[in-house]
């Protein structure tokens, strides 16, 4: 006797001895893919399938083999190691739709031994699995994954443009044939509803019915076939979601349209389950849309990184390799118009990047020699050579990255508590159709189907659903757009409430450097000659003050030789130019060859053995957008503030040119902390502007952090926005997308459930065809969606207030 | 009445034969970007990047 498989029941080849250990005892099944579905279906407890099924399941497929990404070459791309043994991937998965797939990838991965933690986003088709190393291969992983039925592919470029265009393009597909079979459906149902007014002899309409028919198959089995492979897996894991309802009432309609056909009954409505079916699908195409166009960011980000790169060899001689297989150290060539395969330091001479996508910066960066490139940047002015510093995950393009699919993979409080209440609601939903259904029958039987059937469609919960996370991810990929990154998803809901703002000084308000603002010079000295005397003197200094020095002295060759130079520590330079000794510095160092003076921070004195030559006065170059960002954080009613560890004159200084009464001097980041502690506790809502690195514990304290992008510990951070533009106007923007967002949320999910609240009982008491009922729903779902396009970003204006003329315009050399 | 006996099946193999056609557009890349070959015409010459690697190819 041939033995058959327990689980799709075809006939097992005699060479094959599996079998699959289930509750219930050993079962002989046929191959690899069917043991594995088995004993997987009754590990979840879903084991009744078994028994209550009366068709054998389809072959389970075997899962491909997944070894190869446990080679390191490769996992260098993919996967992000973490400080502890525990390694960091994010994966897409093909066929997750919905919350219930969220939750069962989530409890098959968890049960895994190793995987620490599992976070699983429908919208973006993304799983981020944190996983100890030594526990579990990713190869195992991503085994269990293709064993659920959910295949799972690489983060990679390639793999995300197939699997979107394949989606695209079938989405597409059925919305036409949707859309058609519609139209026709329609025609026929007006002759039909005619012809029940005029009269119509009964072989005509039955010819129309079957026309009807003809025209709505296609659209229920093919157009519609979304809605039934969601009703299926909800069904599967046991939640009820509005693919339920929604399967459940074109199956309804369809249904019963159908017998009425057969048996010539009196009423059909394959225009209304047609119809019902088209609207569906434009809601869940524009959403795929606006979806798309919000992952659109993340896909450019990961575009980015080209595949291949050019080696230099040892000999001199270049070779193509592919981008994972360089190597830290190794130098490679970029041409113009390319883009840089990995982060390094330049060779060579100088070169103009564009690292606009990274940074939302339009305008080509100078980099010169020794300085940093990052992976993603475009090579302006080429070609350049550069030695390979960090590859694959460990470059800041990854990192970013990875920043941006965190903030997706995240699913805010809001949305989470959405899909709760949804669930209850279909449950509900489904209990109060059955009582319409019995009520009707009770006293009308011949309104029955019709009104449960109103109530079914017109209750349908969609536009609830989707308001949350489409004005979320319309809001994410916004903020992207002027350079903001959110890597907290709640990040947005806090930063709207907010109403006290606090910066950082140096390195927030002000760059790390100094301008020359002003010179006094002794009588009979030209400021020019004393500038390139302080120029040689400084030429070899990293101080600030030196870089102002020779920004101010623009010709170079102008600068006299200097001779003996000294550098004492925290006073200044004395060195012999020409025979003369000369010092530059504090006060009191550099008149110190003559006569003493006063002491002040903000001037540089020049002098020599007879005295003062010149006074510099110098001051912190501000950033160029720091007015503006203040201004308008002002104009939307925040308080500013400004805490700052360096000397109480300089804290004055920079407070008083943008305006900024609130500020504290000399704070150490413990008395930082303890202001923002003692500003919360006055009921205010804080949000620090920082470095973000040397910042990091003082960011901790505020409701929200905000730190200044750039820079490989952007992974790091801890931060709640991440301004990769580096700029600070994006603080406005941002804030002001915030309360919109907040506002169309509301307004979204006061409309879902207005909506839901007023239709229903309209529905139930038989007021609602179901046609009406069909486009009322998807009219809602619409509305949603439309309307959380309206959340579009102000770009901050790149004319910022042109900063105060400093000596190197103001001084020709 | 009987001329839609025939009209409608001709009707009915004129939409096939729409979805047909349509099918094989979306399939073949027709309606993947809507966006940019309207503005093809509008650029102005091939980037000047190929020209050079033209030139610097024939040594």
């Amino acid at each position: 006797m041939s033995r058959t498989c327990f689980h799709c029941g075809e006939a097992i080849p005699s060479n094959v001895a599996l079998s699959a250990r289930l509750n219930a005892g050993v079962q002989p099944v046929c191959c690899i893919g069917c043991q594995a579905a088995a004993e997987w279906i009754v590990t979840l407890g879903l084991g009744d399938y078994y028994r209550l099924r009366n068709v054998p399941a389809e072959r389970a497929v075997e899962a491909a083999d997944y070894s190869a990404w446990d080679r390191p070459q490769l996992q260098r791309l993919y996967v992000h190691n973490l400080a502890d043994g525990g390694a960091e991937v994010c994966v897409l998965v093909e066929g997750l739709r919905c919350a219930a797939c969220s939750w069962l990838i989530d409890r098959a991965l968890r049960d895994l031994g190793g995987v620490r933690s599992v976070e699983v986003n429908p919208g973006a088709r993304r799983v981020r699995i944190i996983w100890t190393r030594d526990d579990i291969a990713l190869s195992g992983i991503l085994h269990r994954l293709a064993q659920l039925g959910y295949l799972p592919h690489p983060c990679s470029a390639q793999a995300l443009d197939a699997l979107d265009q394949r989606e695209a393009r079938t989405a597409l597909k059925r919305l036409v044939v949707a859309g058609l079979g519609m139209m026709q459906a329609m025609m026929y149902a007006v002759t039909l509803y005619a012809g029940a007014f005029e009269g119509i002899d009964p072989a005509t309409r039955d010819f129309f019915r079957w026309i009807g028919l003809l025209v709505t198959t296609p659209v229920v089995v093919y157009a519609a076939q979304p809605f039934f492979v969601g009703a299926w897996r909800e069904l599967r894991a046991r939640t009820l979601g509005m693919d339920t309802t929604i399967a459940l009432a074109i199956a309804l309609i369809y249904l019963a349209s159908f017998y009425e056909t057969v048996t010539g009954g009196a009423q059909v409505y394959f225009d209304s389950a047609s119809m019902f079916v088209f609207l569906l699908l434009g809601g869940r195409y524009l959403e795929m849309r606006t979806r798309r166009r919000a992952a659109d960011v993340v896909d450019a980000f990961a575009r980015l990184q080209p595949a291949l790169a050019l080696r230099r060899r040892m000999d001199g001689a270049t070779e193509t390799v592919g981008v994972h297989e360089l190597e830290a150290g190794d130098v490679v060539v970029v041409a113009e118009g390319a883009t840089m395969p990995a982060d390094g330091t330049l060779l060579g001479k100088a070169c103009e990047v564009d690292e606009s996508l990274l940074t939302g910066e339009s305008t080509p960066r100078a980099r010169r020699r020794g300085e940093a490139l990052i992976a993603g940047s475009m090579v302006r002015s080429g070609p350049v050579e550069m030695r390979v510093a960090h590859v694959g995950a460990d470059t800041v393009l990854s990192s970013i990255v990875r920043l941006i699919e965190r903030a997706q993979t995240e699913r805010p409080h809001a949305a989470v508590l959405g899909d709760r209440i949804a669930a209850r609601f279909v449950g509900g939903v489904l209990a109060l159709t059955v009582l319409t259904a019995a009520a009707w029958l009770y006293v009308d039987p011949s309104r029955a189907f019709a009104a449960s059937l109103a109530v079914l469609v017109v209750a349908c919960p969609c536009a609830f659903a989707l308001s949350v996370p489409v004005a979320y991810l319309r809001a994410a990929s916004a903020l992207a757009r002027i350079g903001v990154l959110m890597p907290k998803s709640d990040a947005l809901e806090k930063l709207a409430r907010v109403d006290r703002i606090v910066f950082d000084k140096t390195g927030t308000l002000t760059r790390d450097r100094l301008e020359l603002v002003g010179v006094d010079v002794a009588a009979g000295c030209s400021i020019n000659e004393c500038l390139r005397i302080a120029a040689a003197l400084e030429h070899g200094s990293s101080h600030p003050f030196a870089a102002a020095v020779r920004e101010a002295v623009s010709s170079e060759r102008a600068i006299p030789k200097a001779e003996s130079l000294q550098t004492i520590a925290g006073a200044g330079i004395e060195g012999r130019i020409a025979g003369r000794r000369y010092r530059i510095g504090r006060a009191d160092f550099a008149l110190a060859l003559s006569a003493g003076a006063t002491d002040d921070d903000n001037v540089v004195v020049l002098a020599d053995e007879r005295g003062a030559l010149a006074h510099l006065r110098v001051r912190e170059t501000l950033r160029e957008e720091a007015a503006t960002a203040i201004d308008g954080l002002r104009s939307q009613g925040l308080d500013i503030a400004m805490l700052s560890g360096d000397s109480d004159a300089r804290a004055r200084g920079i407070a008083m040119r943008l305006n900024i009464t609130d500020f504290r001097a000399r704070a150490t980041p413990e008395a930082k902390l303890h202001a923002l502690e003692q500003w919360r506790r006055q009921g205010a809502v804080v949000a620090m502007v920082g470095d973000g690195i040397n910042d990091a514990p003082v960011l901790a304290g505020a409701d929200v952090a905000i730190a200044l992008g750039g820079g490989t510990q952007l992974a790091q951070s801890s931060a709640d926005l991440v301004l990769a533009s580096d700029r600070l106007d994006a603080i406005p923007a941002a804030r002001a997308l915030a309360l919109t967002t907040l506002h169309v949320l509301k307004q979204n999910l006061y409309w879902a459930v207005a909506y839901n609240f007023a239709s229903i009982p309209l529905a139930a008491f038989g007021f609602v065809p179901p046609w009406l009922a069909a486009i009322g729903m998807s009219a809602s779902s619409l509305f949603v969606v439309l309307n959380s396009l309206r959340i579009v970003a102000q770009r901050p204006s790149t004319e910022a207030q042109a900063p105060a003329p400093t000596l190197a315009e103001a001084v020709p050399a | 009445m009987n001329i839609i006996l025939v009209l409608i099946p001709l009707s009915l193999i004129l939409l096939a034969a729409g979805i047909w056609a349509f099918f094989w557009g979306v399939n073949h890349a027709q309606f993947d970007d809507l966006d940019t070959p309207a503005l093809i015409p509008l650029a102005d010459d091939p980037p000047p990047v190929i020209a050079r690697r033209e030139g610097d190819g024939a040594p």
